[in-house]
């Protein structure tokens, strides 16, 4: 199994030609990014006017659960019957499972903005907007980022569906392998899929600690102390 | 000056914040606004910017009537500082105190200089303002809260608890702070807070409001001590307002008396340049306790001799030269000859 892996790996094919790992890998990549991109559309406002206001709270439970339990592979083959093959359908279904954790994230990091500074920022006389993107958003993205880490690698690790109405992607070795009972093949997706997670999940967490407020541009660590003050 | 006359609060479910409320606070004092809590003291300051408001009445800020103001252009003329400061966290020092010349449309560059002139002025090392809000300690960022305030050079201030989170030998320093910066910049200040301690300390005028939003008392701290109103004022002032009284009261007509040189009894030990160092009892060194300072109050006076191991205080001059002892009786004898009291100049409040 381990040298047969070794050998799907190495052939040449895989590197070069327009069905090999790179084209598929771009591919995969291609509707997850899709996917959240439209999802983000229509969650971030969404969860910046709900944090916001306080207004709709029931609605983020109702429908990040209501979501959360759709089947997948259901939503996309109703999809398909709806709108007929093709990447909308795919970008439908995958755009479905990055709203919630999208929505959650948006939501709950703006609602969670120390209520402190949100009273101090109107008291001072910013506009409700400049509140928002000034001092909300800003002290939400930590969070945020957290909800796209969480669509990001629900969403790559579904896109594997798309194989099933004729797209690429990695799904294909998956979907093609199980077909021609190549398990090399099915192995050799399943494991680019995994790795491809890992790879955005290291690069996420990175973003998330960049975005972290108070944490970058910050001075290296000093030795004197500052004394004024109590 | 802010006006409020016959202002109403009633909220939706019935709450009523505030009976109706008439008050000024005059121009370039400290008026405080004191009470328990669910008095409406909160609600009270937040009509003043709109934070709140009222239900009827009006608040005139400068002889302009708040309502008829944008909310968000009036509260950037108004300084504005609340319990645990309220500080951005994503912002530096230097950045949350340049926000409001920022949204005031100045250059960012003047509005940082200006940040780092007032951090020193707020007693801050010109040091803190790179860092961020959670690297400062509660007493520090409160600090940041009152210079932030202070950088749209509003002339009116609105205080809501500002010293309540801090430790108590922070808040004094604070309060003393906020003291001297009164003196400096005399502007109008409204400082709601629950503790009548510090409402007497701070206030130029004191407004006590009782649980339901009606005014008790408005007066100066010294009239609150000698003569409350009612039981409510009373009991809400504390049980040694006899004592704390004496804060106000001059002790510059208090009959001092000589020490001894020689002798068995306590002899007082002074330098070459006539300041105390201690007492002498016998052959045994004694620490020499609170010493009262020429013009300080008569609380002082009182404190110095109550304190003294030797039964009897230390005056000393500006320059801290023993000037003479202080008998307890002779406090009691001034306040006694003093029906009508007197406020001390400057007092040591």
């Amino acid at each position: 199994m381990l040298s047969s892996l070794v050998a799907w790996f190495s052939a040449p094919a895989q590197w070069s030609a327009s069905t090999g790992i790179p084209a598929r890998l771009l591919q995969h990549l291609g509707y997850t990014a899709l996917a959240v991109l439209v999802g983000a559309v229509i969650a971030v406002p969404l969860g910046l006017y709900i944090g916001h206001t306080g207004r709709g709270r029931l609605l983020v439970v109702g429908l990040a659960n209501g979501l959360r339990a759709l089947p997948e592979l259901g939503v996309l083959v109703l999809f398909v019957l709806l709108i007929g093959l093709g990447l909308t359908p795919v970008v439908l279904a995958l755009m479905l499972l990055a709203i919630p954790p999208l929505l959650a994230g948006t939501y709950s990091g703006i609602s969670g903005v120390d209520p402190a500074a949100v009273d101090a920022a109107r008291g001072i006389g910013m506009t409700e907007s400049q509140i928002l993107f000034q001092v909300e958003l800003p002290n939400a993205l930590p969070l945020m980022v957290a909800g796209l880490r969480t669509a990001v690698l629900q969403v790559v690790a579904t896109a594997t569906i798309a194989a099933f109405v004729s797209l690429g992607g990695l799904g294909r070795y998956i979907v093609d392998g199980q077909a021609q009972r190549d398990f090399t093949q099915m192995a050799g997706g399943a494991i680019l899929v995994a790795l491809l997670a890992i790879v955005l999940e290291v690069a996420l967490q990175g973003l998330q600690r960049a975005v972290t407020p108070g944490t970058r541009r910050q001075e290296p660590a000093r030795t004197d102390t500052v004394t004024a003050g109590g | 000056m802010i006006e409020f006359s016959e202002v109403h609060k009633a909220y939706a479910d019935g709450t009523v914040a505030l009976q109706s409320l008439s008050l000024t606070a005059r121009e370039g004092e400290i008026t405080v606004l004191v009470g328990p809590s669910g008095c409406g003291k909160t609600t009270t300051l937040r009509m003043v910017n709109r934070m709140v408001d009222p239900s009827s009445g009006t608040v005139r800020l400068d002889g302009v009537d708040v309502s008829t103001q944008d909310p968000p252009t009036l509260r950037r003329g108004i300084g504005y500082v609340i319990q645990n400061a309220g500080l951005f966290p994503h912002r530096s020092v230097i950045d949350n105190i340049a926000t409001v010349p920022v949204l005031l449309g100045r250059g960012r560059a003047e509005a940082r200089r200006q940040a780092g002139e007032l951090l020193e002025r707020v007693g801050l090392d010109p040091r803190v303002g790179g860092r961020y809000p959670a690297q400062l300690s509660g007493g520090q960022q409160q600090r940041v809260g009152v210079a932030r305030a202070l950088a749209g050079d509003a002339p009116v201030l609105l205080m809501d608890e500002p010293f309540s989170a801090v430790d108590p030998v922070v808040r004094a320093d604070l309060q003393d702070e906020l003291l001297r910066l009164q003196s400096e910049l005399g502007r109008t200040i409204l400082f709601v807070t629950h503790d009548i301690d510090e409402a007497i300390r701070l206030g130029d005028m004191v407004a006590v409001l009782r649980v339901g939003g009606t005014l008790a008392q408005f007066a100066p701290p010294s009239e609150l001590l000698a003569a409350p109103v009612d039981d409510f004022v009373a009991g809400f002032v504390g049980r040694d307002r006899g004592y704390r009284r004496l804060q106000f009261v001059g002790a510059g007509s208090l009959a001092l008396s000589t020490f001894p040189t020689t002798g068995d009894g306590w002899l007082l030990v002074v330098d070459d340049d006539g300041r105390p160092t201690g007492w002498r009892q016998g052959g045994d060194r004694v620490a020499l306790g609170t010493v009262h300072q020429e013009g300080a109050s008569l609380r002082s006076a009182l404190d110095a001799a109550l304190s003294s191991p030797a039964g009897r205080g230390v005056a000393v001059d500006d320059d801290g030269r023993v000037l003479g002892g202080i008998e307890p009786e002779a406090v009691i004898t001034l306040l006694h000859r003093t029906d009508a009291l007197e406020p001390a100049d400057g007092g040591d409040r």
